[in-house]
């Protein structure tokens, strides 16, 4: 506590926590590690050993980007220089796999431009550019009213992969899957909906316009989102009916305790649970306290005007759920002991319940594990987590859940930054972000605007997992979850993401892969509702250059696809095969194309790709 | 039918076969994912082949609904307290069980109307139903719950903490499940341990043992690795490339974790499509739209395949979702339950079929039971619930356990109609448990907490 405490408190006065944090960590980041010299572009791939021809691929993106790239309000900061109103960081920047590997934790691919920007400018330069992005347009919810048919669920896929795959802020989009993962709603199990695709939109919206304000502020949108409201039942929860014998719904005042603010048993700033004097964990409700709750959550329902249908009105999706005064409970009320009077209306009184969830002391370590383990690693060190629960309780300012302070701390801690050792790191990327990684890294484009990708949920030939299509409000893994009978399970090393890594998903995504990588989909090879060839195609014309010299393709997607994680058994076992597809020096082109289809997927099915460091 | 230890012979022949499969012969790595049975095994040997097959209803049955009281004073109270949640008694008529043992005091209950298709197992003496079951650490009285002075499963009415308990008889940091935990005792009369815990669905930690893996296979049957055998991307050492990659053992921990879940896949794959393709249809039809039916369907070809498979003992998983009815409840839930009647029933049809029924049970578990009092348009999470177990071994045609009393926080609820179970979890998998052929010293080993209760056999399966 002390640590992060003072942690909270050690902003100079003037300077921007950013400013604060970035030479800080970027010190430590850098310890030790090699920086390539500013670089020039290569005058040839020739001779070049991996790491540096992967540097010098990149090196002319990167020289542009660090000259017109848009956004950036100061020059570049370059190692060395001297005391200037701008605080010099005391380190070098990153280097091309540093940067490859940030941005496999805070977005999902290494362009170039983002990579010229990092290796340039730091990763908090980085950051800002993105926490600055306004929103894209068309939103989520905006892109499915403007298609021809809206009400299939196939609509809803079709408008988040858009977003995941194409939209420049990959740092939003990123976030947004992980608070999709917390802040669970599943699109096929909406109940009372007459066009699911379009309520789960404007959910994913709710998420992209709140992922980088505060918690009470993100806490109040996921609350009031219809999205929800009709996936944990809190929309038509009325105040007892003697008639019915009706009680209030209590689903949602248990799940918004136990999943989405403060969980089951009180814990430690560090994240560990506290324990009584008998050693036992100590819960953070009862049942009665669930029941009532229940009545403060009473009253609430789609804003749409007496007698309107959705489908007359579907605006109201985007709308907060509005309460009816003669449906909320009557009477005293009380949330987890706060006293809420009979006199304050429905809203006021959710407004009191928010403040009490969001202002309970395991907010930090409760959220912010969670988005570590999303985002950065599995098994966090309770420091870590001590740390981010720091910023969540105080963002320097006084603020309290800040959430772009919170993501911040999170991708910017120094166990974050090092690039970690030893036999129980890392976790293992969720199948989601493996595919639109490869998607962005390799600009798969939908030409008709369709991005008819359609639910990748099947286990045995898909991916198993697509966004807002979880199988139920505990998502596709839970964060505890510790395999058995295995190294991990031996160790009990928590591994959220192998609860869907078995048997039938490890041959489901290298099949889906084998396809996708060189065919594309949609249109028919995946869950599309239209055509009968792929419709979105990935553009490898920029990659084939590379594909004559195989020790250079594996080293561009060791970087690009890895961050540089392979080991040198991989690279050398990738490589191999792939000089062994024979290119026909008369017509070279397919078999440069079936390299670089064969390097991307063996890197895609290495243990050391899979596994994120 | 008969398996016997597992010889020398059948061990070189094993190797044979796994090396003929991976193809590469002796540089196969990790080729033994399969594992080999020691000869010896607490559990003995047994000579013949039985099979367990859980079916868990995800969300929470609501047990007022499924098991309806219909004797007059019962079913008027069980129609005041849940109102327009209650199904109408006209409609109970082909569905009220008449059992070999009465229940006191002249109690009578009904089967949820869409359950019809059970009926005829239940007469048949072949499905059992067990009263308000749900997770215990000990017996526990109304008067000790209220007191606090028993220990209680923890973090109760919670979903994924009641499925967890109630799958690992556990606190939640148990990644072991009973089932798995049979599985580890009867691996011994496999020759394939792999095939010991099959799960059909996703992951549940009811599959885990220490050292039965939990393997999974798709609803469909096992999922090949197309690019492990085919000439890919023009060429042919790709997919050698790729299985190194993908089996070598690591040092590195989460990647040897995935590299054997990888290795376990190809083996098994390999060894039981083979002895799936060689299985003949069913006569018996299953409902190809009904996801559980599908899932069951390919368990009941795993134990067409029992022989080439060389499995005597086995614990499958299955499962259905959308019980989680805070909502629509009484429009909802009869169209689930009959899915699961349809499921059951050609599952048992085709256990008789093969000739296997005495040797297969199978049962129903679920997170948790329902309030009874309604909340409008559905019920929220309660603790004991109704149960199911089916097969041709089970002393069925009769209830097992206390029927409740249809009240409001009456003598068998903690409120809402939430019951408190009369019969604990671990005394349902105790008594499955030894029919499986745990021995009595080892059922310990499978639910621990059964050492709290007097009665650890609660006589329902007849061996």
């Amino acid at each position: 506590m002390a640590m992060t405490k003072q942690r909270a408190h050690v902003l100079p006065q003037g300077m921007t926590m950013s400013e604060v944090l970035d030479p800080g960590v970027a010190s430590t980041a850098a310890a030790g590690t090699d920086r390539p010299l500013p670089s020039p572009p290569p005058p040839s791939r020739a001779g070049s050993s991996p790491a540096a021809l992967a540097t010098a691929l990149l090196g002319a993106a990167a020289l542009a980007g660090c000259g017109g790239g848009a956004g950036l309000n100061a020059p570049p900061v370059t190692a060395g220089s001297g005391p200037a109103p701008a605080p010099a960081p005391s380190a070098p920047q990153p280097t091309q796999a540093q940067a490859a590997r940030f941005l496999g934790q805070a977005g999902f691919a290494a362009n170039s431009t983002d990579m010229g920007t990092i290796t340039s400018t730091g990763y908090q330069r980085w950051l800002d550019n993105q926490f600055a992005m306004a929103v894209v347009k068309p939103s989520a919810w905006s892109w499915v009213q403007a298609q021809a048919v809206k009400n299939t669920q196939a609509y809803l896929d079709f408008s988040i992969w858009r977003r995941l795959i194409s939209s420049p802020d990959q740092l939003r989009q990123r976030v947004v899957l992980a608070l999709s993962e917390i802040f669970v709603i599943s699109t096929g199990q909406l109940n009372g909906v007459t066009d699911p695709a379009s309520l789960a939109a404007a959910f994913w919206d709710t998420l992209e316009q709140n992922a980088f304000g505060t918690f009470r502020q993100l806490l109040q949108a996921v609350s009031l989102s219809g999205a929800m409201g009709s996936f944990l039942n809190m929309r038509g929860s009325i105040k007892v009916n003697p008639k019915t014998g009706g009680q209030p719904d209590e689903n949602y005042a248990r799940e918004v305790m136990q999943l989405f603010t403060i969980g089951l048993v009180q814990l430690n700033p560090d994240g560990t649970s506290k324990l009584d004097a008998n050693k036992k964990e100590i819960y953070t409700y009862a049942q009665e306290q669930v029941t009532a709750f229940a009545a403060v959550l009473t009253g609430w329902n789609f804003d749409l005007a007496k007698g309107v249908a959705q489908a007359d009105d579907p605006g109201f999706a985007t709308r907060p759920m509005v309460n009816d005064p003669t449906k909320f409970s009557t009477g005293d009320k009380d949330v987890l002991g706060t006293a809420i009077p009979a006199s304050v209306d429905g809203p006021t009184a959710l407004g009191m319940a928010l403040d009490v969830l969001s202002n309970h002391p395991n907010n930090g370590p409760f959220v912010g594990r969670q988005l570590i383990q999303h985002l950065v690693s599995s098994n966090p060190s309770p420091a870590y987590v001590s740390r981010v629960s720091a910023v969540f309780n105080n963002n320097g300012k006084g603020v309290r859940g800040d959430m772009r302070a919170v993501i911040n701390a999170v991708l910017m801690d120094p166990e974050a930054r090092t690039a970690p050792q030893g036999l129980a790191n890392g976790k293992l990327r969720e199948p989601i972000v493996r595919f639109v990684q490869w998607a962005r890294t390799f600009g798969l484009a939908s030409p008709e605007g369709l991005w008819d990708i359609g639910n990748l949920s099947d286990p045995g030939s898909r991916l198993g997992q697509s966004p807002l299509r979880a199988p139920s409000v505990f998502n596709f893994f839970a964060p505890d979850y510790v395999p058995s009978n295995s190294k991990l399970g031996d160790n009990a090393i928590t591994a959220p993401e192998f609860q869907i890594y078995t048997e039938t998903t490890v041959a489901g995504y290298l099949n889906f892969m084998q396809s996708v990588i060189q065919y594309g989909l949609g249109g028919g090879t995946s869950g599309s509702v239209t055509g009968s060839k792929s419709s979105c195609t990935p553009n490898y014309a920029g990659e084939l250059t590379y594909a004559s010299d195989p020790a250079s393709l594996v080293a561009r997607y060791n970087l690009l696809l890895a961050g540089g994680g392979l080991g040198a058994d991989t690279i050398a076992t990738i490589t191999d095969a792939v000089t062994n597809v024979k290119v026909d020096s008369t017509n070279p082109n397919p078999g440069l194309n079936n390299r670089v289809w064969a390097a991307i997927f063996l890197v895609m099915a290495a243990p050391d790709y899979l596994i994120q460091q | 039918m008969h398996i016997g230890k597992t010889t020398d012979l059948q061990r070189r022949e094993f190797l044979r076969r796994a090396m003929i499969m991976s193809g590469y012969g002796l540089a196969a790595p990790l080729v033994s994912t399969l594992g080999l049975v020691g000869a010896a095994s607490a559990a003995g040997t047994p000579t013949d082949y039985r099979a367990l097959v859980c079916v868990f209803l995800y969300g929470g049955n609501d047990y007022g609904n499924t098991l309806i009281p219909y004797d007059q004073p019962s079913y008027d109270a069980y129609s005041a307290i849940r109102l327009t949640l209650a199904t109408a008694r006209d409609q109970l008529a082909g569905t009220v069980l008449k059992p070999s043992v009465a229940l006191p005091n002249s109690r009578v209950m009904a089967l949820a109307p869409t359950l019809a298709p059970l009926m005829p197992i239940f007469n048949a003496g072949h499905l059992a139903v067990m009263l308000n079951v749900g997770n215990l650490v000990q017996p526990t009285t109304l008067a000790q719950y209220k007191a606090n002075t028993v220990p209680l499963p923890p973090r109760l009415f919670s979903h994924a903490d009641q499925q967890t308990e109630w799958q690992t008889s556990g606190p939640s940091s148990v990644i072991t499940g009973w089932g798995g935990r049979i599985a580890d005792l009867v691996m011994g009369a496999n020759t394939y341990p792999t095939f010991s815990s099959v799960n059909v669905t996703s992951n549940a930690v009811f599959m885990a043992g220490k050292k039965a893996n939990q393997y999974q296979m798709s609803s469909s049957g096992p999922v090949a690795i197309n690019g492990l055998s085919r000439t890919i991307y023009g060429s042919s050492s790709v997919p050698s490339a790729l299985r190194a990659l993908i089996t070598s053992p690591r040092n590195q921990w989460l990647e040897q974790d995935i590299n054997a879940i990888a290795s376990r896949s190809i083996d098994a794959q390999a060894t039981s499509s083979a002895a799936l393709a060689a299985v003949p249809p069913f006569a018996t039809p299953f409902d190809s739209t009904n996801s559980l039916a599908k899932q069951l369907q390919t368990v009941a070809r795993m134990i067409a395949a029992r022989k080439a498979l060389g499995a005597g003992r086995q614990v499958f998983f299955v499962s259905m979702g959308g019980f989680d009815l805070h909502d629509s409840l009484a429009a909802k839930q009869p169209g689930l339950l009959a899915g699961l009647a349809s499921a059951l029933s050609s599952f048992h049809d085709t256990t008789v079929e093969l000739g296997v029924a005495n040797q297969v049970t199978s049962f129903t578990a679920s997170d948790f039971g329902r309030t009874l009092s309604s909340n409008g348009d559905g019920a929220d999470h309660g603790w004991g619930s109704h149960h199911l177990v089916m097969g041709g071994a089970v002393n069925g045609g009769r209830f097992y356990g206390v029927a409740p009393d249809v009240s409001v926080n009456g003598p068998d609820d903690v409120g809402q109609g939430r019951l408190l179970p009369t019969t604990g979890v671990d005394q349902l998998a105790s008594t499955l448990g030894k029919w499986m052929g745990v021995s009595d010293t080892d059922i310990t080993t499978v639910v621990p907490q059964i050492s709290n209760y007097s009665t650890r056999n609660l006589g329902f399966m007849t061996a």
